[in-house]
């Protein structure tokens, strides 16, 4: 019934980095180029799906005062779980993917949907939220990466979009470039959302 | 107090069977793993000394002894030496060296051949920053190590053109450039003290 509103909930109106400011960390320092966001934002796709799934599940066996340690117990245990299946049956994804995936585990994101959705809702609404969550979070690495890649490199998904003579800002690739192109987003988001 | 008895009791259980599964996934998949790594280094190996027909594995204690003789920091900074063999003659040395990156170890493969020239050197595996230092896995950054004279140390420039024995650092990941250099620099060393 409400599989479709709240899968779209966290594409737009509650973005994970855009509106709710979640999983900053590792969103400042993967995005320094399109592929790295789509790559980060497609693993913690597949981990944020499966922990709501998981929590959503089992949600009336813990009791509420522990929910917190076991649901860090569990994400952790599904990102190493996932982590160790890649190495062995996909190596190829694995040397995509495989440095994203340690910093997944202390990607708040997960937690906090599991915290405030998943321990909540059934399992096919809690699908749905980390379907949208994820496609969300993916959606605004993409758009920080291709940013941050077009200034400091040249380049989208790196394929030369300047040509030759174009000097690159390099800034753009290093943490600051991070903070001024995330900021210089938000702002704008906010000040086309108030002018609505 | 019989509250706290339960809310352990419950997160015992939990921490429990994420153990159980975690040692269940490392049993299966350790050996798959151990394999690929194997594969990979092997396929490596053929890379960056593509004269040698087979490969021998060196004494690790010899080699170990070499760097003490050498002075190194770390004796076991060179973690593997492979004898490479064409028609029963040795035409060159692979040396796997692990320096201390920004973010980890860096496993380096260099090969050497018999005359002294660099002929290739692969990074098989990091914890480098993506986007960053993460690049040094990129064929061109590889791909100056390549037909240097291994007569002298290797030197990281930061700007210009590189000229004999000089590699142009990764823009942002001067300390990855560092490091990988390093590794290169001790496989040269630990070269000549072998052919002596």
């Amino acid at each position: 019934m409400d599989f479709g509103k709240n899968l779209f909930n966290g594409i737009i109106p509650e973005n994970p980095i855009f509106k709710l400011m979640l999983g900053l960390c590792p969103t400042l320092a993967v995005t320094t180029a399109a592929m790295n966001g789509l790559g980060m934002g497609l693993a913690t796709t597949v981990v944020l799906i499966g922990s709501n799934v998981v929590i959503a599940l089992i949600k009336d066996k813990i009791p509420d005062k522990i929910r917190i340690p076991a649901f860090i117990v569990i994400i952790a245990s599904f990102v190493t779980i996932v982590g160790m299946l890649l190495k062995a049956y996909l190596p190829d994804l694995d040397k995509a993917l495989g440095i994203f995936i340690p910093l997944i585990v202390v990607n708040c994101v997960i937690l906090a949907r599991a915290e405030s959705f998943a321990s909540k809702n059934d399992v096919l609404n809690s699908l749905a939220d980390g379907i949208g969550m994820g496609l969300g979070f993916t959606l605004s690495l993409t758009i920080l990466g291709s940013i941050r890649e077009l200034f400091g490199a040249g380049s989208i998904f790196g394929i030369s979009v300047f040509g030759g003579g174009f000097e690159p800002a390099i800034m753009m690739i290093l943490p600051p470039g991070a903070f001024l192109t995330l900021g210089l987003l938000l702002g704008l988001l906010n000040k086309v959302s108030a002018s609505k | 107090m019989r509250e706290i008895g339960r809310l352990s009791l419950v997160l015992f259980i939990i921490s429990g069977i994420a153990a159980l599964l975690l040692g269940a996934t490392n049993y299966v998949t350790k050996d798959v793993i151990a394999e690929q790594i194997r594969l990979e280094n092997e396929q490596a190996r053929m890379e960056v000394l593509r004269d040698a027909e087979e490969f021998t594995q060196m004494d690790q204690a010899e080699v170990s002894a070499a760097a003490q003789a050498l002075g190194f920091d770390n004796v076991e900074v060179i973690e593997e030496v492979y004898q490479g063999i064409s028609a029963g003659e040795t035409v060159g040395y692979t040396f796997k060296s692990v320096p201390r990156g920004y973010g980890g170890e860096i496993t380096v493969l260099t090969g050497i051949s018999i005359d002294g020239t660099v002929t290739g050197m692969r990074v098989v595996s990091h914890t480098e920053t993506p986007g960053l230092g993460a690049k040094a896995t990129e064929e061109g950054f590889m791909a100056q190590f390549e037909d240097q004279s291994a007569a002298s140390p290797l030197e990281v420039i930061k700007s210009g053109t590189p000229g004999q024995n000089e590699v142009s650092a990764i823009t942002g990941a001067t300390i990855t450039t560092q490091a990988v250099a390093q590794g290169v620099n001790y496989s040269i060393e630990m070269f000549n003290e072998l052919n002596k």
